[in-house]
């Protein structure tokens, strides 16, 4: 409004400069005109000396129609300067004679001159007769009322200006109400959006609602909207599913019609409602990640991978754990499991080389009241607000690993309660020697009898020897028996493979199976748990024997029954294989050997889960169990344990 | 005093064997396996045998069964796990003449070894000893009295001496302490026991030894015809029924 207020000034200035020079030139040429007519007949009249007509010429010139009011003097000079003829009716002003003396060879001068308190431009023109310069005749134009002409200009001029501004004005109005005020609203209506408001916009401009409620798209997400998904059918190609699509959008607008104004309008509306519906999208997307998380039953943690700390949890996080979210968030996530050592979160966080995908199996984790749990831990790196995160899933197993161990700890029992057989034979053959030899001396004590010293030696040394040989049965089968403390220990793969044969290994001979250790010595411990070890030999071991048995191979070929261990280093760990003579394994058996349930022996004799719960603690411990079988000659079961040291969290 | 063959696949009780049965008088040869107690058998012929059933190689039964097949009369006492009495079945039926449990009490022991003097003492004195059985009456009560060991053998003098008391209304089976019943024996004793209480003649049984009543529990036979160590205690019973 401003630009245009001033441009129109400058113009009506210019306007008004231009008319007054051509005014004054005008008048300028017009009194020239006079000069040089006077001029022209004066001289005759200056030849002659006639000074009563030059007078009269002058009056006659200056009386001429409206020149007498322009024309403030007219008068005539010879060359020397004297005034020949004049139009003053006082005295004439001496100031003028001099005041604009014509230059040489000039055709005229003009300049302003004062007289008499009045002001003038004279103008002078040369009287020339032939080639011979006479005098020169001086016009006088009032300056007043060139003034007053300029004035009256001036005023038309300015009020016709003024006429045009206020024209100019409306007009400009009337096109910022036209163009301006709808590209204002739809200023407002952008900065409404970027603001993160959309209905108010929608107000603005006018927008119904009703297309919230017919629109298929806006109520039902996986509807693709045919305009707002149409670059992704083109993107992708005839994959999408494009069977349910408006065949005409109720809400999306392109008439085509109306100023470039009002199309803009429109291609607004339709991005206001692209935005909208996208908005929708993304929130309900989000809300529908947001419920995921919240509603996980498992608990959730976002942990930032610069420093550790929580920075997000989930509301089963709270639960599980203990801690309020408050307290959660900026944990350092090493507090919660203390003794993960280099196979938890914290130092996955800091290995760069770790996939972007882990199952970290059976962590001990602990609770706000320092009560353990036991979790599989799904870590997953992502970007969380703009920070590199790692998000991390923990789904209680404390329950499954206490299943896990009371039903290892069923199965020791069973194993015990097979074993009791053994365990009685092997039990009552030092009871039997010191039964005997003390029964000895009572009788020898009975009779009043002295002992022979040699013999009481005897009896003495060997009840002794006899009793620790009870005592060191009764202490490994406790050992056997006792719960398995939740800490992983170092064993040496070997111990747990002699205790099996301290308690079996008679009944086997009496069996006639022979029993082959090769056991290497030096080997390097693994993370494991004794007695559980010592029940995996023993199902092995039980499961060879049984293999041997005449039932299991009706053949009955006079084969020699053996049972070879041998332990041995390998570059991982250790290897223990567990071989028999017996009648091998069927192919079909072998695939589902592991598997819980699956037993070839009588009904009754097993119920099939010696194998799998084999199988299960050997994983527990990070190791692998494998077999190969020739039918009709025999099984080996190999089984590999990693050395101590290399323990650690397995990529899943 | 007699030679005894312990054979036994522990050393230590071997060695313990060895004192105590020094003790008692009798001279004692040891073997740590099967084979080699067959082997000493062999070479010394010894009229008691005490061997362990469960052992590597060779074991207790076959023992029992070769030095059977050699010298039947030989008396082979088992030691069996406490309270097998399964195993001390089979023992039985391949003919061995008592067992003793494991850990060995002394009292068992020593009334194994004196039953088996006894019944040794009997077949030195005694001829036809498998058919040495006699006939009595105690009232309605008919005494089946069986004097040396129930064994197969022993079967055509037994159902002979049943069928004499036919008239009987209630059976008496009477046996010397020192007694011993084989697998065989047992099941002619459980057959007459069955037969007679099918003819509605209540049977019961009388003096056998602990060890054999066991067994007879184990077989069922003590429901049909209750056992009583003394004869009066019998008497009275059938009395009673």
């Amino acid at each position: 409004m401003a630009v245009v207020l001033f441009v129109s000034a400058v113009i009506a200035l210019l306007a008004r400069w231009i008319l007054v020079t051509s005014l004054n030139r005008e008048l300028e040429q017009r009194g020239v005109a006079i000069g040089q007519s006077i001029a022209e007949r004066a001289s005759g009249y200056i030849l002659d000396k006639d000074r009563a007509n030059l007078v009269s010429l002058a009056f006659d010139a200056a009386q001429l129609g409206e020149r007498k009011v322009l024309v403030s003097y007219i008068f005539i000079q010879d060359n020397e300067g004297r005034v020949l003829a004049n139009t003053f009716i006082r005295p004439f002003p001496g100031d003028l004679i001099k005041a604009n003396s014509l230059p040489e060879g000039k055709e005229y001068s003009v300049r302003l001159v004062d007289f008499d308190d009045n002001q003038a431009i004279d103008i002078a023109v040369p009287i020339r007769e032939g080639i011979y310069t006479l005098g020169a005749a001086h016009v006088g134009l009032s300056k007043n009322h060139i003034d007053s002409l300029v004035g009256t200009l001036r005023t038309t001029f300015l009020g016709f200006i003024a006429a045009v501004t206020v024209v100019m004005f409306l007009i400009v109005l009337r096109l910022s109400n036209a163009v301006a005020r709808p590209l204002s609203k739809l200023t407002q209506a952008a900065d409404a959006i970027s603001r993160g408001s959309l209905d108010a916009p929608e107000a603005m401009l006018g927008l119904s609602d009703d297309a919230i409620r017919h629109c298929q798209a806006y109520a039902n997400t996986d509807l693709p909207c045919w305009h707002f998904d149409q670059h992704r059918v083109e993107a992708e190609g005839a994959g999408l599913p494009m069977a349910r699509t408006c065949r005409e959008c109720r809400f999306y607008r392109k008439d085509g019609g109306g100023d470039e104004v009002a199309q803009l309008a429109e291609s607004f509306s339709n991005m206001i409602w692209s935005i909208r519906l996208y908005r929708r999208r993304l929130r309900e997307s989000e809300e529908k990640y947001r419920s995921l998380f919240d509603s996980n039953p498992d608990p959730v943690f976002v942990v930032d991978t610069a420093d550790g700390c929580i920075l997000d949890a989930n509301s089963q996080a709270e639960t599980v754990y203990g801690y309020a979210r408050r307290e959660l968030t900026g944990r350092f996530v090493g507090d919660l499991e203390p003794d993960a050592g280099s196979g938890g979160v914290a130092a996955y966080l800091n290995d760069r080389e770790a996939p972007g995908r882990v199952l970290f199996p059976k962590l001990r984790h602990v609770r706000k009241d320092g009560s353990p749990l036991y979790v599989n831990l799904h870590a997953c790196r992502i970007a969380y607000r703009g920070r590199d995160a790692v998000i991390i899933s923990a789904t209680d197993i404390t329950e499954l690993v206490e299943k896990d161990a009371q039903l290892i700890q069923a199965s020791k029992m069973k194993t015990l309660g097979e074993m009791s057989a053994g365990i009685a034979h092997e039990l009552n053959q030092p009871l039997n020697a010191i039964k005997m030899g003390s029964d000895y001396l009572h009788l020898l004590a009975e009779s009043g009898q002295t002992p022979p010293p040699d013999a009481l030696a005897a009896v003495t040394a060997q009840v002794s020897a006899q009793v620790d040989r009870a005592a060191d049965i009764i202490g490994h089968l406790r050992d056997f028996g006792r719960k398995s403390e939740p800490m992983l220990e170092n064993v040496d793969i070997n111990t747990p493979i002699r205790g099996v044969f301290t308690i079996i290994g008679n009944e086997l001979a009496l069996q006639g199976i022979e029993v082959a250790l090769h056991l290497a010595d030096g080997l390097p411990p693994i993370q494991a748990h004794a007695n559980r070890l010592e029940q995996v030999f023993f199902n092995l071991v039980v499961n060879a024997r049984d293999a041997m048995s005449e039932e299991q191979c009706p053949k009955g070929m006079a084969r020699p029954h053996r049972i070879s261990i041998a332990s041995r280093r390998v570059a991982a760990g250790v290897e223990i294989s567990v071989a028999d003579t017996g009648c091998g394994i069927a192919d079909v058996s072998r695939h589902k050997i592991f598997e819980p349930f699956f037993t070839t022996k009588q009904a009754g004799r097993g119920m099939g889960l010696g194998l799998a719960i084999t199988y299960g603690i050997v994983k527990d411990y990070g190791g692998n169990i494998e077999v190969e079988s020739v039918p009709g000659q025999g099984s080996v079961f190999r089984l590999t344990f990693p050395a101590a040291a290399l323990q650690a969290g397995q990529g899943a | 005093m007699r030679t005894i063959l312990v054979i036994d696949d522990e050393r230590p009780t071997l060695q313990m064997f060895e004192l105590y049965l020094g003790a008692y008088g009798y001279r004692v040869l040891t073997a740590a396996s099967g084979e080699e107690g067959l082997a000493v058998f062999d070479a010394a012929n010894p009229p008691i045998v005490l061997t362990d059933i469960k052992m590597p190689g060779m074991d207790g039964l076959a023992v029992l069964k070769a030095i059977k097949e050699r010298r039947p009369e030989t008396e082979v006492v088992v030691i069996t796990g406490h309270g097998d009495t399964e195993l001390a079945l089979a023992a039985l039926g391949l003919r061995a003449t008592d067992f003793i449990d494991k850990p060995i009490r002394r009292e068992a022991l020593e009334a194994a070894l004196k039953r088996a003097d006894a019944r040794l003492d009997m077949a030195e004195t005694t001829v036809g000893r498998y058919g040495d059985v006699a006939i009595g009456r105690e009232g309605d009560v008919g005494v089946i009295h069986i004097r040396a060991s129930l064994v197969g053998e022993t079967e055509p003098y037994l159902t002979r001496a049943y069928r004499e008391l036919d008239d009987a209304s209630k059976v008496l089976f009477q046996f010397n302490p020192s007694a011993s019943i084989n697998g065989a024996g047992l099941d002619l004793l459980l057959s007459l026991v069955e037969s007679s209480l099918a003819a509605g003649r209540p049977a019961a049984l009388c003096g056998l030894s602990d060890n054999f009543g066991r067994v007879l529990d184990r077989l069922g036979v003590t429901a049909k015809a209750p056992r009583f160590v003394e004869k009066e205690q019998a008497l009275a019973h059938l009395a009673g029924r």
